[in-house]
């Protein structure tokens, strides 16, 4: 059955439509939860306001598990999803450029558009300073090109490195997620300060 | 107009998932943001100095597996997020236009500090071939190496630098 | 805070019994009768004999051929290193390591194009990948690689090019002898050889 758009069941075009109505979902979802406020994403990282680590491991062992409860009924081919390859070197490597973006920006890509939607106007600085980072990858690509491309792995899944099932492997995730929250919350408690409120149910 | 309280971020969570989920049912993939900047960057490029486009290879290699750049799945939902963004904050009151920072600093600061880190976030996604939501979450869900290995990566770093950067924030 | 040990219950027994169960490794679904239909009609499983005879002559060894009419048939004739599961042994489980595989590209074939049509519906449905039809069945083969007709003195080049390519295969393939020499690869552009098991492929990205 799933993907749709692989097995053809829907046109392009209704492809795309689809597109913008999950954007609103995952747009509405992000500021619900205060995505758009680059002190609390900041927060994170501070123990003052961990909701990022919560919605983000809720979202993805959510969708772990989910995908593939999807595949055990027959409802989804998980062969047709796109797994993002590996390139060891420009994994971490851009990884590590993207965690000192965040800490000094405030943003990810995907919550400075939801963040710029509602009026922030530091989320657009970041969006504006964003297209200069894409700009300078552009325009310099021949010199990093080499490194872009560096120890290709494929497309493993972590499962398949560690030789567990992904089931097992999910399952275990999620005892991760539920600690790294008690975690969370206690830390909540313990940087807490008197100038933020977490103001969330 | 008293704002009104952020979601629980567990149900946030779980509603994230579910689109995500829903993401790959439709089309086999999952969420992303960077991509769209890239389409509208090669977009923007092609308009203003398309005989730079032509001459240059990453833009012409982008092009060949991109062809029409604004009509790509990522650029829609994007629009999604900005239409979806604005609803929610419509519904609880948090449209304003404002810069957020912490007390300690000027608004001019954090606008340099956020331009900064945009730029490294927009370059850093390229390189990482996905950001937080396209190669993190997503790849998390998917259980890719890469999914964790950029999670990993962008975490830790910004963990790292916290200090550093800490009157930006508190 | 109790969402946490909310989302622990319902998550922690959901993980358990996903990796308690075995992963889901057979084809997870099934097509529709309509899906099917669609699907025949589109003529997408078919592969033109120009293509075979192009990977045989060129001995691709990502093809196999498999013979689906009965024994005494195959013994009297069949296709270079073809081998022989007749239609109504098909569901042998001795068979499915051949029909149900990501390797090769199996191509079905019988006199006509049905038994073969027929075996690659039930493959289809089992939810196996790379199976293929031979077009036209091994008629059409002899009428159009082993005997090609020549074309006309007005027709456009590429016909000429087609009818050599037609006859060297022929020729290389064993004209109508049924003996399987090894031939000399005929150098001239391959046709594109389709293979269809991402009718999309996925892109991903931020």
């Amino acid at each position: 059955m799933g993907p749709l758009i692989v097995n053809g069941i829907i046109s392009d075009n209704t492809n795309l439509f689809l597109a913008f109505l999950i954007g609103i979902g995952f747009g509405f979802v992000l500021e619900s939860n205060g995505f758009s406020s680059s002190r609390r994403l900041a927060g994170m990282f501070y123990g003052y306001d961990t909701t990022v680590l919560k919605v983000f491991f809720t979202a993805a062992i959510v969708g772990a598990t989910g995908l593939l409860f999807m595949s055990l009924f027959g409802w989804i081919d998980l062969s047709y999803i796109y797994i993002n390859p590996t390139y060891l070197w420009s994994t971490i490597g851009g990884g590590v450029i993207m965690g000192a973006g965040f800490i000094l920006g405030g943003y990810c890509p995907g919550t400075s558009f939801c963040a710029a939607s509602i009026g922030k106007l530091d989320a657009l600085a970041f969006i504006g300073g964003m297209f200069i980072g894409i700009l300078i990858f552009a325009e310099g690509f021949p010199l990093w090109e080499e490194f872009y491309n560096a120890k290709f792995m494929g497309a493993p899944l972590l499962s398949e490195v560690l030789g567990t099932s992904r089931g097992l492997l999910t399952f275990l995730i999620i005892l991760v997620a539920l600690g790294m929250f008690y975690l969370g919350e206690w830390s909540e408690r313990k940087f807490a300060r008197s100038d933020y409120q977490l103001n969330q149910k | 107009m008293k704002q009104k309280k952020y979601m629980n971020p567990y149900v946030g969570g779980v509603l994230l998932g579910l689109v995500l989920i829903i993401a790959f049912w439709v089309s086999g993939r999952g969420l992303g943001a960077s991509g769209a900047a890239k389409s509208a960057i090669v977009t923007g490029v092609k308009t203003v100095a398309p005989k730079h486009v032509e001459n240059t290879a990453f833009y012409q290699g982008y092009l060949e597996t991109h062809p029409q750049p604004m009509k790509e799945w990522l650029v829609f939902q994007m629009l999604g997020v900005i239409v979806g963004g604005f609803i929610s904050g419509a519904i609880a009151g948090r449209l304003k236009f404002k810069v957020e920072k912490s007390p300690k600093i000027t608004s001019k600061t954090r606008l340099i500090f956020a331009v900064l880190g945009g730029i490294l976030f927009g370059f850093g996604s390229q390189l990482g071939r996905g950001c937080t939501s396209g190669s993190a979450l997503t790849g998390m869900a998917v259980l890719s190496l890469s999914g964790f290995l950029s999670m990993a990566a962008i975490f830790g770093t910004a963990f790292a630098l916290a200090y550093f950067a800490r009157k930006l924030w508190i | 805070m109790k969402a946490r040990l909310i989302l622990a219950a319902v998550l922690i027994p959901l993980g358990l019994i996903i990796a308690a169960v075995p992963e889901n490794t057979t084809k997870p679904y099934k097509l529709t009768a309509e899906q099917l239909l669609e699907e025949v009609q589109s003529g997408t499983q078919f592969i033109h004999p120009d293509q075979v005879a192009d990977m045989l002559v060129s001995k691709d060894p990502s093809l196999q051929l498999i013979d689906v009419r009965n024994a005494d048939e195959f013994e009297k004739f069949s296709l270079p290193n073809a081998i022989n599961i007749p239609l109504t042994d098909i569901l042998n489980p001795e068979w499915e390591g051949y029909i149900n595989q990501d390797v090769k590209l199996n191509v079905f074939y019988s006199n006509g194009s049905n038994d073969a049509n027929e075996a690659w519906m039930i493959t289809r449905q089992l939810g196996f990948k790379n199976n293929y039809v031979l077009q036209g069945g091994l008629n059409y083969w002899a009428e159009t690689i082993m005997n090609p007709e020549a074309p006309e003195n007005t027709s456009p080049n590429e016909e000429f090019l087609k009818y050599n390519l037609r006859k060297g295969a022929g020729l290389a393939l064993g004209g109508d002898a049924e003996n399987t020499q090894s031939a000399p690869a005929v150098s001239a552009p391959a046709p594109p050889i389709q293979k269809r098991p991402k009718k999309k492929t996925v892109q991903g990205g931020c």
